[in-house]
């Protein structure tokens, strides 16, 4: 069985460029639509917040959308509605980031609204209490799902020292507890130049891109050295277990983490191939048709043990978790499909692959890299997530990284990583 | 701007029952695959809501000639990415792989499609799926909601009543036979539409289509299912408390009108003009951006033949139901009395026109434009017309519009979630 997938073209390399402010520049031509993507990346998120301040990130990734002096409320959002823009932002463990996809001419325009957010952001006191109810309201959205009120308890278990184990969001008590003082002493603290890296891909010469994104974010003070992180979590020596139980869900989950490597680590390709042997590649809705030839699968829903499963190993700055999660039929019994899951990791963690299965393995895991990357949003964006933890410099490299997996590979990642020493489970159990 | 004016130029053909739709775009590595089956809700029998969905999951279990088992393998072997979700109208299997593979891909997917084996042992196993997914929304806000507000909105035995998932019921009761008899009445007894984009040239996309569907039958398609037309006569509201849970989630709306009815475009923009978006629409920026009163808030119309949902919908803790509401039906009676400045229709327009062209950065952009114009025969110059006819609305058509959609006294509202606070 052949496994060919195009390996990505050579002008997907960024052209690169370090302006003397410290901020990197990263950009790559894509010329099927005339659109750029623009993603700004800040090294900050949960990884940097101290218990109190949990969720402080977050909450200033929502004030940077409330006007500077220069643009005041609203107009970043009128400009870019008029574009049909498509925008957003997110938190994560270990960054907070910002996009906007626009019709080429205006990029100009999108890149002087994001050089004026990274140091004129107005964070007014006013703005700050009318965003809370907001944040509040999105982290009560989450807590109606069993799945986000699980994965929290266990990552809290997984996690006794890193930050990793506060999450993203926060408690809706620390929310409450955020003044606009934390707010702009941590937006000060944190957005520099010298502290982000901005990607742009589109319908242009790469060259021009990183001249325009210059011009923007080239007038900028460098700012202060970001505090480093400095809390490494000890090795954790037994399993751990946390059950929820509560009336808001229907399904039981079982859950499984296993304390995991950094995006820098060699492994980290091969583990995203063992994600794939797992669970497939486009995760385990009932309306996927495709990871149905996954070992999870079969193992599970082929049998009605559950209806879902789905597996995943992260890309983080600091080592961190490769999970599991089986949603279970209504009168689903967890401990024998935890039983089922960990015969699986077992066998797979101890037996050769067969050649077939890895063939197959190996061409979902390429070919689910190469869609994101057809279009202008998800190129940018991906690039600029391998480069958030130092997973890889490009997309090629990435790809060649990941075809380079061997069906070894796969199997000696599964050893080191499915240790019951560092295995924390999680039940989700319905209260009727 | 002609939309289609730079990223792709369309190719058309026809197998069977089957229109096949092509817009290559240069560079890409991958195609999407957009196969649109007539056999929604739309097409179930009276009281047998789930049957389509019931019969879409089981298509992609086996088919005549291999196994479930194995024909999942064939296609991860692909490595496309494939599923089927059901709708009001259609049922479409989405899809992606990388272009080479096309060929293969599309004999598969035409495998399931035209030959499914629809064995009772895989019409169980999605069976059971499906009773644990209806069990698992009952205790989910945002199910709940819908499947108030539908209750509310649609008389009994509309097609749209029930959610796709169906009556649990008849998912219980459904037989075999009655899900091969809807196979062979709805899927195969009526068109469908096939649309590919991304990487490849017209000509071999055509003949791969042709090749896969060549035993889709032609000749005059099934009639369609006659609908009597629903009204909402007064402003019905109902709250459900689900157990356990923090927030509300709200629907509010009212009954669409078909893609097809020349008013629809104007209902799009008036759509966007009062509540489509958090930011360029009146009551999202109010009730998120002024007020912090929702995390998320929009409103859709929905494209299909029939009265489909206009809702808006929203995440609001419970003590703050009352007062989002009001406010969203407050600026209701802005738009329904002309009382918003002309700059709210230019952004609107400016957005609607805008995204096309931003959907021109993926070839899941293009294929589900496309789809939609070739669903609902919007035209060959469709393309061309479109973002025309979304610029050239005007503030009277958006009034009339609502007026003659939105009213303000004749709403379903569904709440979900906590109970509601004094």
């Amino acid at each position: 069985m052949t496994t060919q997938v195009a390996s990505p073209r050579t002008s997907d390399a960024p052209a690169t460029r370090r302006l003397d402010n410290g901020l990197v520049l990263y950009a790559a031509e894509a010329r099927h639509a005339p659109v750029v993507s623009l993603w700004v990346w800040y090294h900050v998120g949960g990884r940097n917040e101290v218990p109190g301040t949990t969720g402080m990130s977050h909450f200033l990734e929502h004030m940077l959308f409330k006007g500077t002096p220069a643009h005041p409320k609203g107009d970043l959002d009128r400009l870019l509605a008029r574009y049909g823009a498509l925008w957003n932002a997110f938190t994560s463990e270990d960054v907070t980031c910002y996009f906007e996809t626009v019709p080429v001419e205006r990029y100009p325009v999108a890149l002087e609204l994001e050089a004026d957010r990274m140091r004129n952001a107005l964070i007014s006191s006013e703005e700050v209490e009318a965003e809370r109810t907001v944040i509040v309201s999105e982290r009560e959205g989450y807590e109606n799902d069993p799945s986000f009120l699980l994965g929290e308890e266990l990552q809290a278990i997984a996690f006794g020292r890193h930050p990793y184990g506060q999450g993203v969001i926060g408690s809706k008590e620390e929310i409450r507890l955020m003044t606009r003082e934390g707010l702009f002493a941590h937006y000060r603290r944190f957005y520099a130049p010298s502290n982000a890296y901005v990607v742009l891909v589109g319908d242009d010469e790469a060259e021009a891109l990183l001249d325009r994104a210059a011009t923007a974010f080239g007038p900028l003070e460098e700012g202060e050295a970001a505090p480093l992180v400095r809390a490494p979590e000890p090795a954790q020596h037994g399993e751990r277990r946390t059950v929820v139980r509560r009336a808001g869900g229907a399904v039981p989950l079982v859950q499984l983490a296993f304390k995991s490597v950094r995006a820098t680590d060699p492994t980290v390709p091969a583990l995203q191939a063992l994600a794939v042997a797992l669970a497939g590649a486009s995760g385990g809705a009932q309306e996927a048709a495709s990871g149905r030839s996954s070992r999870l699968y079969r193992a599970l829903v082929a049998t009605g043990l559950a209806t879902e499963v789905e597996a995943g190993a992260g890309l983080n700055k600091d080592p961190f978790l490769f999970t599991i999660e089986a949603t279970l039929r209504p009168d689903g019994d967890h401990s024998a499909v935890e039983a089922r899951i960990l015969d699986e990791l077992e066998r797979i963690a101890h037996e050769p692959m067969p050649a077939e299965e890895f063939a197959r393995v190996r061409k979902q895991l390429l070919a689910a890299n190469a869609f994101p990357s057809d279009t202008v949003t998800g190129r940018s964006f991906r690039l600029g997530q391998l480069l958030s933890a130092g997973a890889a410099a490009s997309i090629g490299e990435w790809y060649a990284r990941l075809a380079a997996v061997t069906a070894d590979d796969v199997r000696s990642a599964a050893a080191a990583t499915f240790d019951e020493r560092s295995r924390n489970v999680g039940w989700f159990v319905p209260l009727s | 701007m002609s939309v289609a004016a730079r990223a792709f130029e369309l190719q058309r053909g026809a197998v069977g029952r089957l229109r096949v739709a092509v817009a290559p775009v240069a560079g890409l590595r991958s195609v999407v695959a957009l196969l649109a089956l007539e056999a929604g809700q739309w097409s179930e029998p009276e009281g047998r809501a789930g049957i389509a969905r019931l019969t879409a999951q089981s298509l992609l279990r086996g088919t005549t000639t291999r196994d479930a088992a194995s024909w999942a393998a064939a296609l991860d072997d692909l490595g496309a990415a494939a599923r089927m979700d059901v709708g009001g109208h259609i049922a479409v299997v989405s899809g992606q792989c990388l272009a080479p593979d096309l060929p293969a891909y599309l004999r598969l997917v035409a495998e399931a499609v035209l030959r499914p084996a629809l064995q009772p042992g895989e019409v169980e196993t999605v069976r059971a799926e499906t009773r644990a997914a209806l069990e698992e929304e009952s205790r989910n806000t945002r199910g709940v909601a819908d499947r108030v507000w539908r209750e509310l909105a649609y008389p009994p035995l509309h097609p749209f009543r029930a959610r796709p998932l169906g009556d649990p019921e008849v998912v219980r009761g459904a037989t075999v036979d009655e899900l091969r008899a809807f196979h062979g009445r709805e899927i195969l007894g009526r068109g469908g539409v096939l649309v590919l984009a991304g990487g490849i040239a017209p000509a071999d996309a055509l003949a791969a289509a042709e090749e896969a569907f060549s035993s889709w039958p032609g000749g005059p398609a099934t009639a369609p299912r006659a609908v009597p037309l629903a009204t909402i006569a007064t402003a019905q509201r109902r709250a459900e408390v689900v157990p356990d849970k923090t927030q509300s989630d709200v629907i509010l709306g009212w009954l669409g009108l078909p893609r097809t009815d020349p008013r629809f475009v104007p209902a799009r923009v008036t759509n966007m003009v009062f509540a489509a978006d958090t930011f360029a629409s009146r009551a999202g920026k109010v009730v998120r951006d002024e007020l912090g009163l929702a995390y998320y808030f929009f409103s859709t119309i929905a494209a299909t033949r029939g009265q489909g949902p206009w809702v808006v919908r929203m995440g609001v803790n419970p003590r703050n139901v009352d007062r989002a509401l009001q406010t969203t039906l407050a600026e209701l009676r802005v738009v329904l009395d002309g009382g918003f400045p002309q700059v709210d229709l230019e952004l609107a327009q400016d957005k609607l026109v805008g995204e096309l062209r931003i959907a021109l950065e993926s070839p899941a952009g293009i294929a589900q434009m496309v789809l939609e114009a070739e669903l609902f025969e919007l035209g060959l110059d469709h393309y061309e017309r479109y973002a025309e006819q979304l610029r050239s609305v005007t503030r009277d058509q958006v009034i009339e519009t609502a007026r003659a959609f939105l009213l303000a006294d004749r709403y379903a509202l569904a709440i979900a979630g906590p109970p509601l606070e004094a």
